[in-house]
């Protein structure tokens, strides 16, 4: 399987394509077209340990609210946005509009004030879905896509916390 | 000895407490508030118990609560931690009442070391050295400034009432005097409702070094050494470690003499703490008493070998103490730091959440006294500190090499952590050489970062590897993105289910 992938560490920020094919117990892996001698095993639901000709590196991995992955070895940290092929399909205006069924995640702890769809409601891209408030400001959660709420999981009053998940769109 | 101990407390103190309770063959009762029922401190207890809301002053600050609890679950003694309720003299008084045996010196002695200034009549008293200045707070500002001017600038304006650095003026000559005496009083009237000011001797640089001491109720006091305590941001300690790069087994001797005497003269019985100032040129002043245990208190056990929450138990109970104070010397050398869900780069903004993962680190010389376990949510209703890292070896350099070597092993995801803050000290050359003060971090954290040395070559690779790979593991979950969120049950199961229970007579 093939993925662009923008990742930003304290370098900048570069645009990479993975290709991750897996070959019966045999997984090959090329960047940016040229294939290199790595494996990776996924040791924990949130850790990977990959070996790139013979060096061993441990990292840790976890989705931020806003859906970019967060990497961290050791001291170091990246974020990466990934541009998966299925979802190759459907850009507009350039962006990426995402498919399947998108889990709805708050930004920042704090209290739903706000519903402001119902479960079944056809939403567009970009609607509101909910009020959150945090530290006295109200933020406005948007779906990220066209599609229909699925499931509302909060109700107004509801104290959540940062990355708990609020709907689902699909 | 016990039969129950109640632990007033929550996060990695409870749990501190709750296990030296269980290595003692002592049940031990956890109380929580409603967003504590999955805290650590609860699932470890022998028995736990609802006291209120998240808030502490409806929950972990209520004595009435708390006596409940106490009298309900049969318990014989209480220990009250570090915070919340472990200085206030109203808890030992309660206990006394309801006939259960507080964990800690008694309500007087509380009250006579505890109040900054009680504690310093009482260390005038007792021959220990203090701050050149007042005890008393002075009325009248023209009286204040002929007192300076013969102590010397600069001084110190300190709130009889203040905390936190609240109300608190340093005058660095004659002419600034009268200004800052006007914004002392003013501020100290509008953070605590007493604008009564003292006047103290303003040390430049001083150091932060504190003596534990331990006495029993049968007379004998001892002290088990110091801590140096001077890294410290905003008055908040961050790193402490035993024994000081500057002490020597005179000054030792002497601040330990000196502490056990304040001890003595205070009719001190259980774990406390008298902090000093000490200067450039090793003289030390007395600044407050701590009558309880402290967030510090692993590197004193590291470098004694002692169990200083075992040994306020068997005090608490009577016990006498099986030592005396000549015989205990440190033994390596053990350093902490304060782990906290804040973020450095943001201002050190509390950063509250789920732990989505965590990797401990574990090894020669490494101890980790938490409150937290992965998936557990740190909720913001307390202090965020998540626990204390600490390592202990043969030398300064030994104990911060292991300490450096398990912050790269410690991973936490989902929340930030001020882990970055201890890298960055651990290899501060003045740091290295033990030149510190108790303004030391905050000039540290006022110069421009160091470059971050970059990763080894192929982390980058490794990184946009391990992003694919995660990102087409969840992909091929069914629910994409998350593995927390509760699938619904199967069809297949459901029918199974119902068909079977149509087969039931």
């Amino acid at each position: 399987m093939k993925f662009e992938i923008q990742l930003t560490g304290a370098g900048g920020k570069r645009k990479h394509v993975v290709e991750l094919e897996q070959k019966g117990e045999v997984r090959t892996v090329a960047l940016d077209g040229q294939p290199i001698d790595a494996d990776a095993v996924q040791i924990a639901p949130n850790a990977i340990s990959v070996m790139i000709g013979g060096q061993s590196f441990e990292i840790h991995v976890s989705r931020s609210t806003d859906g970019t992955l967060k990497l961290q070895c050791g001291p170091h940290e990246f974020s990466a946005d990934i541009i998966d092929p299925r979802a190759w399909r459907g850009r507009k205006h350039g962006a990426v509009e995402v498919e399947g069924r998108q889990e709805i995640l708050a930004p920042m702890p704090g209290k739903v004030v706000r519903v402001l769809a119902a479960v079944g409601d056809t939403v567009e891209a970009g609607q509101g879905l909910l009020v959150v408030e945090a530290m006295k400001m109200q933020n406005e959660i948007r779906s990220p896509k066209s599609g229909k709420v699925e499931r509302l999981l909060v109700k107004e009053g509801q104290n959540v916390n940062a990355g708990e998940v609020l709907a689902w769109v699909e | 000895m016990f039969r129950k101990i109640l632990i007033a407390n929550r996060g990695e103190i409870a749990v501190r407490i709750l296990r030296a309770c269980r290595e003692l063959g002592i049940k031990s009762v956890s109380v929580y508030s409603e967003v504590d029922r999955a805290s650590l401190h609860v699932r470890l207890a022998d028995e736990a118990y609802l006291i209120g809301p998240a808030a502490s002053r409806e929950s972990y600050l209520r004595i009435d609560r708390l006596m409940d609890v106490a009298k309900k679950s049969g318990c014989d003694a209480l220990h009250p931690g570090y915070g919340f309720l472990a200085e206030n003299a109203a808890l030992p008084r309660a206990c006394a009442d309801a006939g259960i045996t507080f964990i800690g010196p008694s309500a007087e002695a509380m009250e006579a070391m505890g109040s900054k200034t009680a504690g310093k009549q009482l260390a005038r008293r007792a021959e220990v050295p203090t701050v050149p200045g007042t005890s008393d707070p002075i009325e009248n500002p023209e009286e204040a400034q002929a007192l300076a001017q013969s102590m010397g600038y600069p001084v110190l304006l300190k709130a009889i009432a203040g905390g936190g650095g609240k109300g608190m003026r340093v005058v660095p000559n004659d002419a600034a005097f009268a200004s800052a005496w006007r914004d002392a009083a003013s501020e100290a009237l509008n953070a605590f409702g007493d604008q009564r000011v003292f006047l103290e001797k303003y040390l430049v640089g001083p150091r932060h070094i504190e003596i534990q001491i331990l006495a029993d109720a049968h007379g004998r006091c001892v002290s088990l050494g110091e801590r140096e305590c001077s890294v410290q941001r905003r008055h908040q300690k961050v790193v402490e470690e035993a024994p000081s790069p500057v002490v020597t087994p005179e000054l030792r001797r002497k601040m330990g003499d000196a502490a056990v005497r304040l001890g003595r003269a205070g009719g001190y019985v259980n774990a406390g703490t008298v902090e000093f100032l000490v200067d450039a040129n090793l003289n030390f002043y007395f600044l407050e008493v701590n009558t309880r245990l402290q967030v510090e208190h692993p590197v004193t056990e590291q470098v004694t070998g002692l169990d200083l929450v075992k040994l306020q138990i068997a005090i608490a109970a009577g016990h006498r103490l099986p030592f005396a104070w000549e015989t205990i010397t440190p033994r390596g050398h053990a350093m902490e730091v304060r782990l906290y869900a804040e973020d450095p780069d943001n201002n050190f903004f509390p950063s509250p959440g789920k732990i989505i993962s965590r990797h401990a680190p574990t090894g020669p010389g490494i101890r980790l006294d938490e409150g937290v376990y992965e998936g557990w949510t740190v909720p913001m209703d307390y202090d965020p500190l998540l626990g204390k890292l600490i390592a202990w070896g043969n030398s300064r350099e030994e104990t911060i090499a292991r300490l450096r070597r398990a912050l790269d092993e410690y991973t936490i995801m989902g929340i930030r952590t001020n882990v970055s803050l201890f890298r960055r000290i651990l290899t501060d050359p003045e740091f290295l050489r033990g030149e510190i003060h108790t303004k030391w971090l905050d000039e540290l954290l006022a110069r421009p970062h160091p470059p971050v040395p970059p990763p080894r070559a192929g982390t980058e690779q490794a990184a946009l590897i391990a992003a694919a790979l995660w990102h087409s593991a969840q992909s091929n979950t069914s629910t994409p993105g998350s593995t927390e969120v509760q699938a619904t049950p199967s069809r297949w199961k459901m029918e199974g289910r119902r068909q079977q229970m149509d087969h039931m007579p």
